[in-house]
């Protein structure tokens, strides 16, 4: 790679010296990968019409036009230029609550994300810490949370637990859970072999500190790549959990929910059907893509691995 | 070789405890009185309560009453669904082969267009080929295969009428299941009665394509992308030069002395794609109404049908731990730094 180009008027000495920021260097790796920033762009965009829905968005999500409904896309024959991706069955412009999901999905993805995160780190380096007893009691418990099939486990729990947002949002982080914690438990003993641990250790360190401060940030590079990869499949998880009718609950515009009670009118409005999967095949596509980048910036031992 | 089965035996066991103990907190969290939702009544003569209690062993001390359950285990009583009072395990008997089927024709579609197309991409590597097989397979990868399934549905069943919308076979048919595979059961059906059973082999056929093409889409990204990685690092091996030098041809070096040794690691992904098959069956299965038990756990879920939820997924879950075992097993067999690794 190029991360050193030093004018010829530098001398030797100057370009030893010069490295480029982290920053710079992440974005030279990261940009290197175009489907990263194509993705990139996507999720930004995603991003902000989430943030701006209430004024992006021509119509309320919930508003029916009883004397519009099934209207196709604005490009169809029969469609309007005022519904622009065309209403659904009940009259209510598609494009609108698409922009509206967006905000539920991304609530759901970075919410989870985080209440997988945190307490998974934590136990994660609880675990490589005190590898006797507490790390192994923790990762048979994790072990047994592998075992039961993603989908079915969080499929269990809303139904434990009633459908709902919160709920859908409790037992997508409880799913993702256990990678995080093997993920952390792993980097975090590998560096607990290296010098620099042993010196803080010496130096007087205290618990907290040697994990937070010493080692922690040392095992962040897998870590958000990670985030990012739970971050897609919390979507999709999400999605698949308001299909099959466990998850948000109708009216709100979730993209999931959307597509299970368009399932009846397949024959008749392909685009009540086709448009909200396709915005969530597009957004995890997009996410996965920025994970593919992130992984070749941050973490070069991995690169290239599928 | 012994020795190392049991020590993953060892590792096995307190699994199944631990998947044991959730299966029965599970139906413990139920917010409300599990009488009154077993019964679904809300208002019950305290009496009758009392003895729905004591019959249920509800009143016992916790930790008893999970010896019990670990008993009923034992004994092969998965206890009786609510809704049809048909034992658990009969249920799951009769619709597991369903599912069973629907698994082994998506592996065996993800495994060879996976290969397949993990092979070419690894051998083109930079190629247009390969820059597409491998979007292809971060887009599988990203679908959501309940939206895949109602697409694939809409282009094929309505649009084209090719393929049935759901079910495993015509109702026109009336075939007597006798081992559960309808592949097989139709073949033989067939074979006895030409004349009246004619075409049903074939229409079984067609009602299990769709379903394998969307159940198998994630699985074949997978192998695809990992058959392509793990093939271009072994294609650097220099026991692979030496067989180039020594003039073997280009199809015997790929296929005998790089996809053998590549093979490995792949097939641990395949093993370890059995629970995403199992947690994407409930999607297929609802979308296809397929009648096997990723439909039944999920119809199980919405009729609050609690004891075929917890012991159904105590079933699943048991299914996915052996299947893992045996992939470790043959992984051990395999390769002897792992059989022989602390």
């Amino acid at each position: 790679m190029a991360n050193v180009q030093a004018s010829p008027a530098t001398s030797a000495a100057e370009v030893a010296l010069s490295y480029p920021s982290p920053l710079k260097e992440f974005w030279q790796g990261f940009s290197h990968n175009k489907g990263a920033v194509a993705g990139l762009i996507f999720m930004l965009a995603i991003a902000v019409s989430a943030l701006l829905a209430p004024w992006l968005a021509p119509y309320s999500p919930i508003e029916q036009y009883r004397d519009a409904i099934l209207t196709p896309p604005a490009w169809m024959e029969g469609g309007s230029s005022q519904f622009l991706f065309g209403t659904d069955e009940l009259g209510r412009d598609l494009l609108s609550r698409l922009i509206h999901g967006a905000r539920l999905s991304l609530l759901i993805g970075l919410t989870s994300v985080v209440m997988a995160l945190v307490p998974g780190v934590i136990l994660g380096l609880i675990a490589a810490f005190f590898p006797k007893v507490l790390g192994s009691l923790i990762m048979r418990l994790m072990d047994v949370m592998m075992a039961l099939p993603a989908l079915l486990l969080a499929v269990a729990i809303v139904a434990i637990l009633g459908p709902g947002l919160v709920n859908t949002m409790i037992a997508i982080a409880i799913v993702a859970l256990p990678a995080y914690v093997r993920l952390t438990r792993a980097s975090a003993m590998t560096e607990l072999n290296r010098d620099y641990v042993t010196a803080s250790r010496v130096a007087g360190a205290g618990l907290i500190r040697l994990m937070f401060v010493c080692v922690l940030p040392n095992c962040m590079a897998p870590l958000i790549v990670h985030a990012t990869m739970s971050f897609s499949s919390a979507i999709l998880e999400a999605a698949a959990l308001g299909f099959l009718g466990l998850g948000v609950q109708p009216p709100t515009p979730e993209w999931g929910t959307m597509l299970a009670s368009a399932r009846d009118y397949i024959e008749r409005a392909w685009w009540v059907v086709s448009l909200p999967g396709l915005t969530i095949l597009l957004s995890v596509l997009a996410i996965n893509l920025m994970g593919d980048g992130l992984r070749d910036a941050l973490d070069p031992k991995l690169k290239r691995a599928a | 070789m012994f020795a190392f089965i049991l020590r993953r035996l060892g590792l096995l066991l307190p699994t199944f405890f631990g998947i044991t103990l959730i299966t029965f907190g599970l139906i413990r969290l139920i917010p409300g009185d599990p009488v009154e939702v077993m019964v679904g009544e809300r208002t019950l003569d305290p009496q009758m309560h009392a003895d729905a209690m004591h019959r249920l062993g509800l009143d016992k001390p916790l930790y008893l009453q999970y010896v019990d359950y670990l008993g009923n285990l034992a004994s092969g009583n998965l206890g009786e669904s609510l809704v049809t009072k048909e034992s658990v395990w009969k249920e799951f008997a009769t619709l597991f082969p369903a599912t069973l089927e629907l698994a082994r024709m998506v592996m065996l579609f993800a495994a060879v267009f996976g290969l397949l197309a993990g092979v070419i991409a690894a051998i083109k590597r930079g190629s247009i080929f390969d820059h597409g097989v491998m979007g292809l397979a971060l887009t599988g990868f990203s679908m959501p295969i309940f939206w895949w399934g109602l697409i694939l549905i809409m282009f094929f069943s309505v649009k084209l009428g090719w393929t049935p919308v759901s079910g495993r076979l015509d109702l026109a048919f009336d075939i007597a299941p006798r081992t559960g595979f309808m592949l097989i059961d139709t073949w033989l059906a067939e074979a006895a009665d030409p004349e009246i059973n004619a075409g049903a082999f074939k229409d079984a056929l067609m009602h299990l394509i769709l379903p394998a093409i969307v159940l198998g889409t994630i699985p074949l990204a997978v192998i695809a992308r990992m058959t392509r990685s793990s093939m271009l690092e072994v294609l650097r091996e220099d026991y692979v030069r030496t067989a180039r030098a020594k003039g073997l041809s280009p199809a015997r070096v790929i296929f005998i002395h790089t996809l053998r040794n590549a093979l490995i690691p792949v097939l641990t992904v395949m093993g370890l794609q059995v629970g995403t098959l199992m947690g994407g069956a409930v999607l297929t299965e609802t979308i296809f109404s397929w009648p096997g038990i990723g439909k039944w756990l999920i119809d199980a879920i919405s009729r609050r049908d609690y004891p075929v939820v917890q012991n159904g997924i105590l079933m699943v879950a048991t299914l996915v731990i052996l299947v893992n075992f045996t992939v470790d097993i043959l992984y051990g067999i395999a390769n002897p730094r792992i059989r022989h690794a602390k």
